[in-house]
């Protein structure tokens, strides 16, 4: 039976009258890449830098590996690696140099950090120009340091920080190519707001907002979440599409009804009624209807009422 | 448990290594600008000075100015730029090492900064002017330019902790540490101040450092009070220095 490797319980920040983090519950289990979602100041920095001891809480508890954040910081941060947002490389180090320093601030032996770095560097694509500063790389390659330094001293648990937020789509696959190479190796926690990011990575996925956890599930589960109505996209040929969308429009079961040249978008209240709409399109210029996948932006709207902001 | 203070300490005197000459040279800029300036430029205007020729008189106070300044700047730029630019120290802080480790390892940086330029500028007066000094003086004077540099640079370290605004910086270094530097009888005697300032200017560690170093450097005198206010002013900066740091970082 998998055992959790991140327990959050009843976990709230406070900055006087205004609350980050509410009652916050969650669990992650070991060796999974476990996704937060949610809008900016929805919380999850705040939820991130209290497990990673960086602050602490006003109430409740969490546990990375069994250990309190609370009072056995030290510990934690032996376990862990983090991703900040921010750039946090030393630009006065090299990219070699900024491994190092890493690894002694964990206290490795040289011998030890030594090879691993050099695994590391090759791992990622930097080998070539580890005597480089940082400020000569690109922000991909940049990301790709920060994640190669979280790693140096071998943690359990992986805490990243919108690792990809800035970087072009290129670099972006890249980095999701590493995270994945590292799946079942730690457990890995992402904070997020690209919902592609958090689609193709996470086993698990938590929405929250204002500091409240809001849905928690697999990308499929949090897709069933959403009420029984189905969405087809009807395709004309000719040019009735004005006049049918405005019957469909007209029916019951029709919830929503949007129309962009000869495409019209249905919801309708269950699958079973489609059959209404063929029989109303019976005679119909239709060169064809599909059924609309569920996106998880879809299940994030409906949760939070808003669309996902960088 | 000093091991991450060891390895930012490392850090530090890795990258003053890469730029060691360049920063020298600025360094070494100023107060040779003022020694030549003030001290053989108006050396002839002032005449003797406490019996000693004016620049005889000022360069102690240089090499000592030097010292604590190139402490306090290295310090308060150094920690507000990894605080507030680089966020290098939100990346040790997610190491096991202790927040009391990054400040103590930033006072040590600065100190170090201290010493090494104060000892630069000391050997460019000493090798390119007149002044001289019996060389068994230079203990003494160690004894007051070790804590006034830590003085310095515990002081830096509470300035680029609780400020956030570069400007802010700049405006405390204007108004509140060249003032405490200038006021301390750095460039006259303190018996010019009028009888109802002096006994307040004699109470700032910075009198204490510049007066005792220079009687130090230049006498050989020995002045345990001004040594012992120097030291405890150390001592009570750099609790400041890492409860402050402590402080802030908690929020």
């Amino acid at each position: 039976m998998p055992t959790a490797s991140i327990i959050a319980r009843s976990l709230t920040k406070s900055y006087g009258e205004l609350t980050a983090l509410e009652s916050f519950d969650l669990e992650v289990e070991q060796g999974s890449i476990f996704g937060l979602l949610g809008p900016n100041g929805a919380g999850k920095t705040t939820l991130i830098r209290i497990l990673t001891t960086l602050m602490r809480q006003s109430r409740g508890e969490a546990f990375i590996e069994g250990l309190d954040t609370r009072s056995e910081g030290r510990a934690i941060r032996r376990m862990i690696g983090v991703v900040s947002q921010e750039n946090s490389l030393d630009r006065y180090l090299t990219a070699r140099e900024n491994l190092e320093l890493h690894a002694r601030l964990h206290g490795m032996e040289k011998k030890l950090y030594k090879r691993r770095i050099d695994e590391l560097l090759e791992l990622m694509g930097l080998a070539g120009r580890q005597k480089d500063f940082p400020d000569t790389f690109s922000g991909g390659m940049q990301r790709r340091l920060v994640v190669a330094r979280a790693l140096v001293h071998q943690p359990r648990v992986l805490f990243l920080d919108e690792p990809t937020t800035g970087l072009d789509p290129q670099s972006r696959r890249a980095v999701w190519e590493y995270i994945r190479s590292l799946a079942g190796r730690m457990t890995i926690f992402l904070t997020t707001h690209y919902l592609e990011e958090a689609e193709q990575l996470c086993d698990r996925i938590a929405i929250m907002d204002h500091g409240r956890l809001i849905a928690i599930g697999s990308t499929q589960e949090l897709k069933d979440r959403l009420s029984g109505a189905t969405v087809y996209e009807i395709e004309f040929t000719g040019e009735g599409a004005d006049r049918y969308a405005a019957l469909l429009g007209s029916m019951p079961c029709v919830i929503d009804i949007r129309q962009i040249e000869n495409k019209v978008t249905v919801t309708l209240e269950c699958w079973e009624c489609l059959s209404e709409i063929v029989t109303a399109l019976n005679g119909a210029p239709v060169r064809r209807i599909s059924l609309q996948e569920r996106t998880l932006e879809d299940v994030f709207i409906s949760l939070t009422g808003e669309k996902v902001r960088e | 448990m000093l091991r991450g203070s060891l390895a930012i300490w490392q850090r530090d005197m890795q990258v003053l290594r890469r730029s060691i000459f360049s920063e020298l040279v600025a360094v070494v800029a100023y107060p040779l600008t003022i020694y030549l300036a003030f001290g053989i430029g108006m050396q002839s205007y002032i005449g003797l000075v406490d019996g000693a020729p004016y620049s005889m008189f000022i360069a102690p106070g240089l090499i000592t100015m030097t010292a604590v300044n190139a402490a306090y700047n290295e310090s308060v730029w150094s920690l507000w730029f990894h605080r507030r630019v680089q966020f290098t120290v939100e990346s040790y802080r997610v190491t096991p090492i202790s927040v009391s480790e990054i400040v103590i390892a930033k006072i040590f940086t600065g100190f170090t900064h201290g010493i090494i330029k104060g000892f630069v500028v000391g050997l460019v007066i000493f090798a390119i002017t007149p002044f001289r000094f019996p060389l068994e003086h230079l203990l003494q004077y160690l004894l007051f330019l070790i804590p006034g540099s830590a003085l310095f640079s515990c002081a830096g370290v509470i300035s680029g902790t609780v400020m956030d605004k570069p400007e802010t910086i700049g405006k405390v270094e204007a108004v509140l540490v060249m003032p405490l530097i200038f006021m301390s009888g750095l460039f006259f005697p303190l018996s010019s101040y009028p009888p109802s300032v002096i006994s307040w200017v004699r109470a700032l560690p910075t009198t204490a450092l510049f007066e005792g170093a220079r009687r130090a450097l230049v006498a050989g005198e020995m002045m345990p009070l001004a040594a012992l206010q120097v030291s405890l002013s150390v001592l009570l900066t750099f609790v400041a220095a890492v409860y402050i740091f402590r402080y802030k970082m908690s929020e």
